[in-house]
């Protein structure tokens, strides 16, 4: 007679699955965002522009970049093309996930999901996998998601709300607020870290380093995710993340 | 809202969500799990996120000893390492550097 393993051992994929493992996520993305509230509304948007830039764009690292664009009069094309550029590295996440689960991977409501797979969403659905707790399912990928996406929103509202001069005279809560995004890039990282992706992670920093001091922040980041996806194909089988 | 910033937003926002959600379309079932593709897609999450933390880290390395920059750092690895847990980490990080910042 065969017996089930109990439920509870059994990795989850429910939409409440999503939403916990979006709690980190949410934690630090609501910070950022007030930041990006704050920023936007001293770069002199309104508060529903803002608000928008988040709702419509939701890319933290770009709408950054889109405020400075703004200030700096770039034509709207040009402001475009710009962060369409900084935004290609997406097209790796989606095939890097479904391969990750294999088969079972269900796409049918993808068009609405993968708007909410961002950098940190995409990390913690890789990490959350490969811990085993969770399984994939479009009801886990929603949850997740939206959480995130609504820590982003209201976050954005908050800066935008409390104004361009709301951290002008708590300049540790301002630097603090900073390191936020890079603490939650290196806390995921670490989260999905194996031996046998040192070098890959390696050569993406030095990559990253080098083409950003000699070129650009942009194509820094291109370079950086490129040279280390590249440099995986020396990694051996079974050894991936 | 101004035409000029809901257009830029409608732009990226629109090539942002084809860029996320076309490529999970892409058929799969022929990639060998030895293959080059598969080892390509298996180390784009952890170049990525190296990438996203060494980009967002780089414009702090102003000072000539980034005290901040390192005890924000050190406070993410040690919590990570005892805690393993992602927001703790994340917030251990923002605290020490921010009290970095407020000790100098």
């Amino acid at each position: 007679m065969q017996v089930d393993p109990p439920k509870s051992s059994l990795p989850k994929s429910s939409f409440t699955a999503g939403v916990v493992t979006a709690l980190p996520i949410a934690l630090g993305y609501f910070p950022i965002a007030f930041s990006f509230g704050v920023a936007a509304t001293r770069a002199g948007l309104t508060g529903p522009e803002a608000f928008g830039l988040s709702l419509i764009i939701y890319a933290g690292a770009a709408q950054f970049l889109a405020l400075a664009l703004i200030t700096g009069g770039a034509p709207v094309l040009v402001s475009a093309f710009t962060l369409v550029a900084m935004n290609i590295r997406h097209v790796l996440y989606g095939p890097a996930l479904i391969k990750r689960v294999g088969p079972a991977a269900r796409t049918k409501h993808a068009w609405a999901w993968a708007f909410g797979l961002t950098d940190e969403v995409f990390g913690a659905a890789l990490g959350a996998l490969a811990r085993g707790k969770v399984a994939f399912s479009e009801a886990f990928m929603f949850g997740l998601g939206l959480a995130a996406y609504g820590s982003w929103l209201a976050g954005t509202a908050l800066g935008a709300f409390a104004g361009g001069a709301a951290l002008q005279n708590y300049p540790v809560i301002d630097a603090a607020l900073g390191f936020m995004l890079p603490a939650l890039f290196l806390a995921l990282l670490l989260s999905i870290l194996s031996r046998a992706q040192l070098p890959v992670i390696a050569v993406a920093m030095v990559a990253t380093v080098a083409v950003t001091l000699a070129w650009s922040g942009t194509a820094g980041i291109l370079a950086g995710m490129i040279a280390g996806a590249v440099s995986g194909l020396l990694v051996r089988r079974g050894d991936a993340v | 809202m101004r035409f000029e910033i809901l257009a830029l937003a409608l732009i990226v926002g629109g090539c942002t969500w084809a860029f996320r959600f076309f490529p999970t379309k892409a058929d799969l079932s022929g990639i060998k799990p030895d293959g080059i593709l598969a080892r390509f897609l298996a180390s784009t999450g952890p170049a990525a996120i190296a990438t996203l933390f060494v980009a967002s880290a780089l414009p702090m390395l102003t000072a000539d000893v980034p005290v901040p920059l390192g005890l924000g750092t050190a406070a993410v690895l040690a919590v990570f390492a005892s805690t393993r847990s992602v927001v703790m980490a994340t917030l251990a990080g923002s605290v020490g550097y921010g009290l970095a910042v407020w000790l100098l």
